[in-house]
C-alpha cells in the first residue's frame, strides 16, 4: 500500500533550523492543531455535513437519503423523492460531505435555466459551497463549484471546455429530460466523466420503463442489464410480476425516494377528484364534425379534438391553419363550417365548469391548460365574471414570473399557467388546483400539484382534474390510469394524482 | 467546537495578531484589521494595490463577527460565525500558516535556586487520512527526546500543560541534541508508517470490491457490442477513480521542544 507524504513541512524546518526564518508564535501553533482535532473525521460512515451546518435543520428523511447516496450506493444514484421533499437539501448535504471529506474539490451542476439562480443561491446561503454561475469568460480552472443549464453546457465551446474539467461530482436537475439517449442532452451528459453523481427527478418514469433503463444506463451503465437483454426481457407484454419485482429491487440499489406520507412529517391531505362534465349539445354537434374531419394524420385530428375539449379559441387556432394548408375546396368548405359554428357558441362547458369551481372555492385557484389560446380565453372569461387573474408561461423571464407570482399572492384570484410554467415556482399560499386540461403525462399532473402541495403547505389542496365524458378525454383518463400502473409496480408508490380513489362528486 | 470555543478561538486569533478589539460581548467580537491581516483576509488585492501605488492613506476594515447563533437573526450587524462558516474556516487557513513550527523552552518556574537542564524533544502532530470513496482521519502527536530517542504518544496534551517560553529562561541551560532533528523526523516518520501498517485495512479490500463489482457491470453493459463507444474508456476511468484507495500523511505542525519535565 503506497503511502502518500508531503515534504513541504519538512522544507520549512529545515529552514527554521538554519535560522534562515522565524519560529512561529506558541498560541497559534497550540490553536492549529485545535483546530485540526475539531476538524478530524474519525469515522468513514455517518455525515460531517450537519455539524458545519448549524443553521440548516434538515429533515430525517434527507439526513437519511444523504447518507444512503453516499453509503449504499456509493455516490451515484437517482435522488427521486416527491415533488417538494427537498431534493435541492439531499444533493447539497451530500455534495458538502463529499467537500468536507477532500472526495469532490470541483463540481458541475446541471438545472434548467430557470433554477440555476435559485441553486446558487441555496448551495452559497444554506450550505456555504461557494457555487457561481457558469460565464464562458471565467477561467474554469479557478471556479470549482459551476452551475449551469444543461441547454447551454451541450453547445460548442462551452460543451469542450466542461468535458474538459473532469468533474468529481456532477448534479443534474430535472433529470427527467434524459429520458431519451438520442437527444444532444444526452449525449452531452454520456460524454462527462462521472466518478459521483446525483441525478435529481421527481418522475423517473413518465411513460414507460425505457426510461428509466436510460437514466440507469447514464448513472451506472449495466445496472439493468444492456438494451438487448433488458429489451428482451421488459418489453414484451407477456412479462411476470416476478420480473417486475426483480426490476424494482435492482432500481431500488441506484435510488432513493421518499414519499410524502412516510416522512413522518405532518402533511396536509391531497384531495384528488375528476370533474367529469359534459358537452353542450351544439358543443357536441361541433366535437362531431372535428372528429369526422378529413385531415391528413391522425395527430392532427387527436390535436383538434383536444383543443375542441379546451376552448372554442384553441380550436379556431389550428382550423385556421388548416384552413389555410387545404386545397380540396370541399374540405375547405366543411371547415369553414365548423368555424362559423365555433362563433355561434356559447361560453365552453368546461370554462363554465371551472368558473364553478373557482366561485364555490372563494380562494385562490391554478389553473392549468395545454393551450396558450385558452389560457387567453380563460382570462377573457374570467374577467367577464369580475374575477382576477394573471398569466403564466414558460416564455417568461426570470423577472417577469417572479413578478407574476406576486402578483398572484397579492391581488389576483387565479393564476392560469401553461405546462412550461409549471417547473420550479412554489406557490404553497394557494390551495386550489384546476387541470383544465389532461397531460399525456401523469407526472406532469404530479410536478403542477407539486407546486402548492408540498412543505410548507398549510390547508388541505384540492385537486381537480376535468375531463369532458365521450370524448377523446375518456380515453386519456384511461392511458394515465395505465402509465400510473407501470410506474407504482417499478418504481414504488405514487401519491394521488387522477383520483383519490374515492367516488368523485359530479 | 462548541459556541465558546469558537469565540475564544476568534478572540486568541486577533490579539496574537496584534488586531485590536474595539467592541465585543459574549455574542460577538468587533476588531479594527492590521493592514497585514485586512490583506490576507478581506480579498480586495485592488484595493491594495491602488492604495499602495497611489500613497492614499490605508483604511484596513473593521469586521464584527457574531459567535452566538441566537443573535444571529437579530439586528446585530455583522458576519455569522460557526463551525463551518467560511470566515472561520478561512480564519483557521490562516492559522496553519502562522502556527506550523515552534521552538519552545520549558520555563524554570518560580523560586528555583539551581540551575536547570532542559531535554531537547521535537515534537510532531501528524494527520492520517485513510480515502477510497469514503474517508477517515487520525491524529498523532509523537515526541522524541532527542537525547535518547524515546518516543512518546500524546505528546502535545502533555507540553500544553507546561510553561514554556519562545526563549530561553536565565538560570537554565539545555543540552545540544544527541539526535539531529531531521534524523528524528526520518524516525518518526517510521513509527507513524508503522502504525498505518499495523492497523486494519479491511476498508482497502472493501473498496476494491467495490471497484470489482462496477467494473464487473459496466463490462456486462458493453458485452456483443463490436465497437466500443468512446464513452466505455470514460466510465472506466470515473469507476478507477471513485474507488481508488490511498492513505495520505501529513504534518500539522511541529517544532523543537526544550524540557525540564521528565516525559514518559
Amino acid at each position: 500500500m503506497r503511502i502518500e507524504r508531503s515534504t513541504e513541512w519538512k522544507e520549512g524546518f529545515t529552514e527554521r533550523l538554519e535560522n534562515r526564518k522565524e519560529w512561529d508564535n506558541w498560541t497559534l501553533y497550540q490553536m492549529c492543531y485545535d483546530m485540526e482535532r475539531a476538524k478530524v473525521i474519525p469515522e468513514f460512515h455517518g455525515l460531517q455535513s450537519p455539524k458545519h451546518l448549524p443553521n440548516l435543520t434538515p429533515y430525517a428523511h434527507q439526513l437519511e437519503a444523504a447518507e444512503t447516496v453516499i453509503e449504499r450506493m456509493n455516490g451515484k444514484a437517482i435522488l427521486a423523492d416527491e415533488v417538494g421533499l427537498g431534493k435541492t437539501i439531499e444533493a447539497g448535504l451530500v455534495l458538502k460531505e463529499y467537500l468536507i471529506r477532500g472526495l469532490v474539490k470541483k463540481a458541475l451542476i446541471l438545472a434548467p435555466a430557470s433554477l440555476t439562480n435559485q441553486w446558487i443561491a441555496e448551495l452559497n446561503q444554506k450550505f456555504h459551497i461557494p457555487a457561481m454561475s457558469y460565464n464562458k469568460k471565467y477561467n474554469l480552472d479557478h471556479c470549482p463549484i459551476v452551475v449551469t443549464s444543461i441547454d447551454m453546457a451541450k453547445r460548442s465551446p462551452h460543451k469542450e471546455m466542461i468535458i474538459q474539467q473532469e468533474y468529481d461530482l456532477v448534479i443534474i436537475d430535472e433529470a427527467h429530460k434524459l429520458k431519451n439517449p438520442k437527444t444532444k442532452n444526452y449525449e452531452f451528459v454520456q460524454q462527462l466523466k462521472k466518478k459521483f453523481c446525483l441525478l435529481l427527478t421527481a418522475t423517473p418514469i413518465q411513460n414507460d420503463v425505457f426510461e428509466l433503463f436510460n437514466l440507469i444506463s447514464l448513472l451506472k451503465p449495466g445496472h439493468l442489464g444492456n438494451l438487448e437483454t433488458f429489451q428482451s426481457v421488459f418489453s414484451a407484454s407477456k412479462h411476470h410480476v416476478e420480473e417486475d419485482e426483480f426490476l424494482k429491487e435492482l432500481i431500488q440499489q441506484v435510488m432513493v425516494r421518499n414519499i410524502r406520507h412516510e416522512t413522518g412529517i405532518e402533511w396536509t391531505n391531497r384531495l384528488v377528484q375528476i370533474m367529469p362534465l359534459d358537452f353542450t349539445d351544439q358543443e357536441r354537434v361541433v366535437y362531431s364534425m372535428i372528429s369526422k374531419l378529413p385531415v391528413a394524420d391522425s395527430f392532427t385530428s387527436l390535436t383538434l379534438q383536444r383543443e375542441m375539449c379546451s376552448s372554442q379559441l384553441a380550436a379556431v387556432l389550428t382550423l385556421e391553419k388548416l384552413h389555410q394548408a387545404t386545397i380540396q375546396p370541399e374540405v375547405r368548405f366543411q371547415i369553414e363550417e365548423i368555424l362559423l359554428k365555433l362563433t355561434e357558441l356559447d361560453i365552453h362547458s368546461k370554462a363554465k365548469k371551472a368558473l364553478e369551481l373557482i366561485q364555490k372555492a372563494n380562494d385562490k385557484v391554478i389553473i392549468f391548460t395545454e393551450y396558450r389560446a385558452t389560457q387567453a380565453y380563460l382570462q377573457a372569461v374570467l374577467h367577464a365574471k369580475g374575477i382576477t387573474s394573471v398569466l403564466f408561461n414558460g416564455k417568461f423571464s426570470k423577472n417577469k414570473r417572479e413578478w407574476m407570482k406576486q402578483l398572484f399572492q397579492g391581488n389576483a384570484q387565479v393564476l392560469i399557467a401553461t405546462e412550461s410554467g409549471s417547473e420550479g415556482i412554489n406557490l404553497q399560499f394557494c390551495h386550489h388546483v384546476i387541470n383544465y386540461d389532461l397531460p399525456w403525462n401523469p407526472m406532469k399532473l404530479e410536478q403542477r400539484i407539486g407546486r402548492v402541495h408540498r412543505l410548507g403547505q398549510t390547508e388541505d389542496v384540492h385537486i381537480y382534474n376535468l375531463a369532458v365524458q365521450q370524448s377523446v378525454e375518456d380515453k386519456m383518463v384511461e392511458l394515465l390510469e395505465r402509465k400510473i400502473g407501470v410506474f407504482e409496480k417499478v418504481v414504488g408508490e405514487l401519491d394521488h394524482i387522477l383520483t383519490d380513489g374515492k367516488r368523485s362528486i359530479s | 467546537m462548541r459556541q465558546q470555543e469558537i469565540h475564544q478561538y476568534i478572540q486568541r486569533f486577533f490579539l496574537e495578531n496584534k488586531c485590536s478589539v474595539l467592541d465585543e460581548s459574549d455574542d460577538h467580537v468587533t476588531v479594527q484589521l492590521t493592514i497585514d491581516m485586512d490583506k490576507r483576509i478581506m480579498n480586495r488585492p485592488f484595493y491594495w494595490s491602488y492604495v499602495e501605488s497611489g500613497g492614499v492613506e490605508p483604511n484596513p476594515a473593521k469586521l464584527t463577527l457574531i459567535t452566538n447563533p441566537s443573535q444571529f437573526s437579530t439586528s446585530l450587524a455583522g458576519e455569522r460565525i460557526h463551525f463551518g462558516s467560511p470566515r472561520l474556516h478561512q480564519l483557521f487557513q490562516v492559522t496553519k500558516e502562522q502556527g506550523a513550527f515552534v521552538q519552545m523552552y520549558e520555563k524554570p518556574g518560580q523560586n528555583q535556586a539551581t540551575q536547570v537542564t532542559l531535554t531537547p524533544w521535537l515534537g510532531v502532530n501528524y494527520k492520517i487520512t485513510y480515502a477510497s470513496d469514503r474517508t477517515k482521519e487520525m491524529l498523532y502527536s509523537l515526541g522524541m527526546n532527542l537525547m535518547n530517542g524515546a518516543v512518546i504518544d500524546g505528546f502535545q496534551e502533555s507540553v500544553r500543560k507546561l510553561e514554556l517560553a519562545p526563549s530561553v529562561s536565565a538560570n537554565t541551560y539545555y543540552l545540544p541534541y544527541n539526535i539531529p532533528p531531521m534524523r528524528a523526523l526520518t524516525r518518526l516518520e517510521d513509527v507513524m508508517e508503522n502504525v498505518v501498517n499495523q492497523d486494519d485495512h479491511t476498508w482497502v479490500d472493501e473498496a476494491k470490491q467495490r471497484q470489482v463489482r462496477d467494473l464487473r457491470v459496466l463490462d456486462y453493459f458493453y458485452t456483443g457490442v463490436e465497437e466500443v463507444p468512446e464513452s466505455y474508456a470514460m466510465e472506466k476511468k470515473a469507476i478507477e477513480e471513485q474507488y481508488e484507495t490511498t492513505i495520505r500523511i501529513e504534518i500539522i505542525n511541529g517544532g523543537l521542544f526544550y524540557l525540564k519535565t521528565a516525559l514518559v
